[in-house]
C-alpha cells in the first residue's frame, strides 16, 4: 500500500493540531490533533456550511484550553475524539474522520487510498 | 427614535490575546481598557468569557454578549427607556447608558453616541468621460498606505424567530426594513442613519442563535482589498470574498476570527430614505453578490518565489 509521510509525532506537541495540504491546493485539506500520544485526523471542512475550512489562522484548530476543536467562522465546538459538534451551528453533526497511521518509529503516515477517497 | 447605529459590540472571548491581536491586525486602534476602535470612536470591547461584568451568554455560547447602540441625545435615551420599560427591565448603568434585552434574547445597550464626525475623503477614481476625481499628479495607491476602519457598520445575527425580531426592532425601536431575503431575514436600518443596513437577521434553529458577522466601513473598494490582503499576509484566513453585494451594494471581504464569528471589511454602501421601496429576493449566492473574487493564499512550499510559510 503506497503511503505518504506526514512527519514525526514530535511535529505536533500534545494538545495541539496541525493542518496538511498534501496536494498543495493552497489551503489545508485535513488536520491532525494530538492528545497525549493519540492522534485524531479529520478533513478540514466544517459541517455547518460543508465547504468552509475551520481555523482563523493556519493550524489554529483548538480552543485555548485544547478541550475542543473549533470552527472559527461561527464558533462551533467539536469533541476531539469523536468529531461530534457539541455546541454551535452544526450541533450533533460530525467532522469527517480519516485514518492515519503512526509507525513504531513515531512517524505519521497516510495512505494514498485515503488521500484519494477523501479528496485530500 | 433617533438611533444612529451600533457604537460598540462587547465580546466575552475564549482567547483574549488572540482576539486583541486580531483587532490590531484588522486595523482597529487600542483605546485602552480593552477597547479597540475605528477612526470615529466606534468599536469593540474584548473581555474574557468569564468576566463578571458581562451579561450572561446566549445558550449557543456565542461570544457576542452585548450590542450597544449610539443614539443622538439624552432625550432619545429617555424615550427608549420609557418605551422598553413598559414590558421589561431597563437597567441604567454607571456610565449613564441603559441595558435591556430584545424580544429574542440579545442584550442591548443604548448610549448617547460616542461616534465622532469624520472629515475624510472617500476613495477617488478617474474615469474617461467623467471629471477626474483625483486629478493630475495625484497617486491612487501605495504599498505603504495602511487603510483604517472608519466606522462600525453592521452586525448580523442568527435568529430563530425573525418575525418576532423584526417586529421588536421596527415597532419598539423604529428600525425600517430596507430589503429582505425571503424567509431568511430583513436588512434593517435605524432612524438616525441612511445606511442600507446596520442590522441583518439570518433565520436559524434555536441552538444556533448568535452572531454571524460584524463589520466596519472602509474608505472604498481599494481599502477593502488592501486591508484584506494585508490580513491574509499576516496568516488570517479568508471566509468569503472579496466581492460586491447586491442588497446594499457594499464591497465585502469576510475573515474567520478567534471571536467565534466572521469579521468583514465593507465599503460604499447604498443610502436610503423614506422614498425607498423595499425589495425582496430569494436568498442564496446568486442574489447576494454581483461578483466574487475568491482569495486563496498559496502557502505550499516548493514553487519559485514562494514566500515562507505563515505561522
Ligand atoms: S462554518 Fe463552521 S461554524 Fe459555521
Amino acid at each position: 500500500m503506497s503511503k505518504v509521510l506526514l512527519g514525526s509525532l514530535s511535529d505536533i506537541p500534545p494538545g495541539q493540531a496541525k493542518g496538511f495540504d498534501p496536494n498543495q491546493t493552497g489551503k489545508d485539506t485535513f488536520f491532525v490533533v494530538r492528545q497525549g500520544n493519540q492522534l485524531f485526523a479529520y478533513t478540514d471542512i466544517c459541517p455547518h456550511y460543508g465547504n468552509t475550512t475551520l481555523p482563523w489562522k493556519r493550524h489554529h484548530y483548538l480552543d485555548s484550553a485544547s478541550d475542543h476543536i473549533v470552527c472559527a467562522a461561527h464558533g462551533a465546538l467539536f469533541e476531539i475524539d469523536s468529531g461530534t459538534c457539541v455546541q454551535g451551528p452544526c450541533l450533533g453533526q460530525k467532522l469527517l474522520k480519516i485514518p492515519i497511521e503512526v509507525s513504531s518509529h513515531s512517524e505519521m503516515w497516510i495512505s494514498l487510498e485515503t488521500l484519494e477517497e477523501f479528496n485530500l | 427614535m433617533n438611533i444612529i447605529g451600533p457604537d460598540k459590540l462587547v465580546f466575552g472571548v475564549d482567547d483574549v490575546d488572540a482576539c486583541k491581536q486580531f483587532a490590531l491586525d484588522y486595523g482597529l486602534k487600542d483605546a485602552g481598557d480593552n477597547h479597540y476602535v475605528a477612526l470615529d470612536g466606534t468599536g469593540i470591547e474584548i473581555l474574557a468569557k468569564d468576566d463578571a461584568s458581562l451579561p450572561a451568554p446566549l445558550q449557543s455560547g456565542s461570544m457576542l454578549r452585548k450590542t450597544i447602540y449610539g443614539v443622538a441625545d439624552q432625550a432619545t435615551l429617555d424615550a427608549i427607556t420609557e418605551e422598553l420599560s413598559k414590558d421589561r427591565d431597563v437597567k441604567t448603568l454607571d456610565d449613564g447608558s441603559i441595558e435591556a434585552t430584545d424580544d429574542v434574547g440579545f442584550v442591548l445597550g443604548f448610549q448617547v453616541t460616542v461616534r465622532q464626525p469624520l472629515e475624510l475623503a472617500a476613495e477617488a477614481i478617474n474615469a474617461p468621460g467623467a471629471e477626474p476625481q483625483r486629478g493630475v499628479n495625484k497617486i491612487g495607491v501605495s504599498k505603504d498606505f495602511t487603510p483604517k476602519p472608519r466606522s462600525l457598520s453592521h452586525v448580523v445575527y442568527f435568529v430563530p424567530d425573525i418575525e418576532k425580531a423584526e417586529a421588536f426592532y421596527a415597532e419598539r425601536l423604529g428600525f425600517v426594513t430596507t430589503d429582505r431575503f425571503t424567509d431568511t431575514g430583513p436588512f434593517m436600518r435605524p432612524g438616525g442613519t441612511q445606511d442600507h443596513h446596520t442590522l441583518f437577521f439570518l433565520k436559524t434553529p434555536p441552538f444556533m442563535q448568535g452572531v454571524e458577522h460584524f463589520t466596519f466601513h472602509m474608505g472604498g473598494p481599494t481599502e477593502v482589498s488592501q486591508a484584506g490582503y494585508a490580513l491574509m499576509e499576516k496568516g488570517y484566513q479568508s471566509f468569503w470574498g472579496p466581492g460586491r453585494h447586491i442588497f446594499g451594494s457594499n464591497w465585502f471581504w469576510y475573515f474567520k476570527s478567534p471571536f467565534g464569528c466572521n469579521i468583514e471589511y465593507d465599503a460604499d454602501m447604498d443610502l436610503h430614505d423614506e422614498n425607498w421601496e423595499p425589495r425582496e429576493a430569494q436568498p442564496g449566492a446568486d442574489n447576494s453578490q454581483v461578483f466574487l473574487l475568491k482569495a486563496t493564499e498559496k502557502w505550499a512550499p516548493g514553487g519559485p518565489g514562494e514566500k515562507p510559510l505563515p505561522r
